[in-house]
């Protein structure tokens, strides 16, 4: 049986960059979806320029999460609508051109520059003032989002302390003290204290994608915003 | 001897360690068998964790709820947030088998299976049910002669197992009663303390939830309240602190019950480590039981 079109572009992809593919999709005949990870994602545009003669870059839109850049590149591809999702954590708050791939990317690429106040990497005219004057302030790009999720901030201590502990109330050393003087162990059986207690926990909260919606550093151990 | 697998939750062992102390201290004298569940998590918190993700807080109750059918115990918790988080989930889990197998196929990733072989018991069904207010009287050697409202706390109206909410509100209205406490009835028990709402609108919940229950008792004559909650009881005294930069002032002492029960069964004051709370807890025991 014939290979669809949709499926040869996905495994096109998923030959080049493997697990770095997180989820490809048919939104509907001939409109398709690949999410790919940030730094695969050159490595999957060459093997799709490659394999295909008829590509023609379209655009790309931004959209700012909060927390998180989305940059969505869309192609036409041989009648077919391909759009490569790539998110990017606003830490990094750079874009990498695919100008030199695809000349037609440079303006757009600038735009979002402007309007989302990132940085462009390895573009010809990576300063701002395409859409903006040259001196608006970098503050102030008027599509860019306070670098916030969705936990309100009375809410993010106890998001904080769930997530990295398995306790919504840290013990203090004063507390710790007091359980010793009454014959208490100094601090009861919590996750924290058996570690494969803990890595249990933090396996089911990553398996059921708490963290992440949350904003929740893993390496820092803390969320990614005040 | 009655056993249960013992929940302690967050906020009794970490913050308000004295209820801690006083509800082994009472399961000894009644008889309760405790075992402490190792390893435990968060129940986890009610409010923050189901807003962001119910699939996520199921998944944690459920692996919290394995761990006391590892023991083959039905689950005791002292914290009226964790009975209704756990209750909850394991009414949840029990019912509704496409959320069972959902969570198992992340549990069964750690070597868990949720099989919804126990019940989750608050405190005061198990003092109710398996020692009974006779049980209770009998150990009492030293009634308090305190004026006192009570709080129940919202989560305590939450019923599983029949349609009457008053039920354990009763039970603890009675179990209370058998330390020699003189009740008061106030007409705002049913308000929340507004420990939840702190979260959103620290004005609000002190002015508009702390501040008129506080009120009333005091009007009507309270020398105490009595909590069963940790939340509410954090609510009380800190919230009483917080009301005095808004012009109240409250100096009113807030004792958890498993504290009144133990104090009433003769547990020396100075083992419960009441110096913990933050509002005159000791005062209003060196006062009544005349002690210094």
């Amino acid at each position: 049986m014939a290979v669809s079109l949709e499926d040869d572009m996905v495994n096109c992809v998923r030959e080049e960059v493997g697990e770095n593919l997180v989820e490809a999709y048919k939104q509907r005949e001939r409109r398709i979806f690949v999410r790919v990870k940030p730094e695969a994602f050159r490595d999957a545009l060459h093997a799709i320029k490659k394999r295909y003669k008829m590509l023609r870059f379209i655009t790309i839109s931004a959209v700012d999460s909060g927390l998180d850049m989305e940059y969505l590149y869309h192609f036409h591809v041989e009648g077919a609508v391909l759009t490569f999702k790539v998110t990017k954590h606003k830490e990094d708050n750079t874009l990498e051109s695919i100008s030199d791939m695809f000349p037609a990317a440079n303006l757009i690429e600038r735009e979002i520059s402007d309007l989302f106040g990132v940085k462009l990497l390895n573009h010809p005219q990576p300063e701002h003032g395409l859409v903006l004057t040259k001196d608006w302030p970098d503050d102030k790009r008027p599509l860019r989002k306070t670098f916030e999720g969705i936990l309100p901030p009375q809410a993010r201590p106890v998001a904080e302390a769930l997530i990295s502990s398995g306790c919504v109330a840290p013990i203090s050393s004063f507390i710790q003290r007091k359980r010793e003087d009454a014959g208490l162990p100094k601090s009861p059986a919590f996750t924290f204290t058996d570690e494969d207690a803990m890595r249990e926990f933090h396996g089911i909260i990553r398996d059921v994608g708490l963290a992440e919606k949350a904003g929740f550093d893993w390496e820092k151990k803390r969320l990614r915003y005040k | 001897m009655v056993k249960y697998a013992l929940f302690l939750g967050c906020q009794i062992p970490m913050r308000l360690p004295s209820i801690e102390i006083a509800s082994r201290r009472v399961f000894n004298i009644l008889g309760l068998e405790a075992v402490d569940l190792l390893g435990y998590s968060c129940c986890p918190e009610p409010v923050v964790s189901r807003l962001l993700d119910e699939t996520a807080a199921l998944a944690v109750s459920a692996r919290n709820l394995t761990l006391a059918e590892d023991l083959g115990l039905d689950m005791l918790t002292l914290c009226n947030g964790c009975y209704e988080t756990l209750a909850e989930a394991n009414e949840a889990l029990k019912h509704d088998a496409e959320r069972r197998s959902e969570v198992n196929t992340i549990l069964r990733r750690y070597g868990r299976e949720y099989a919804g072989k126990v019940d989750v018991k608050h405190i005061v069904e198990a003092l109710y049910e398996d020692v009974g207010l006779n049980g209770i009287r009998k150990h009492v050697t030293k009634p308090l002669k305190i004026r006192a409202a009570l709080h129940y706390g919202c989560h305590l109206y939450r019923e599983y197992k029949t349609s009457d909410i008053m039920r354990k509100p009763n039970m603890m209205r009675e179990i209370a009663m058998q330390t020699g406490v003189d009740m008061i009835d106030y007409g705002l028990e049913r308000l929340c303390c507004g420990y939840p709402s702190m979260q959103a609108n620290e004005e609000f919940s002190l002015k508009h939830r702390l501040l008129p229950k506080l009120s009333r008792m005091r009007s009507k004559g309270a020398e105490a309240i009595i909590t069963i909650c940790p939340a509410c009881t954090i609510q009380f005294e800190i919230g009483q602190v917080m009301l005095r930069s808004y012009g109240f002032q409250f100096n009113m002492p807030c004792i958890n019950l498993m504290e009144l029960l133990a104090l009433s069964f003769g547990v020396p004051h100075r083992d419960l480590h009441l110096e913990l709370h933050r509002s005159p807890v000791q005062q209003l025991v060196q006062k009544v039981l005349g002690v210094s």
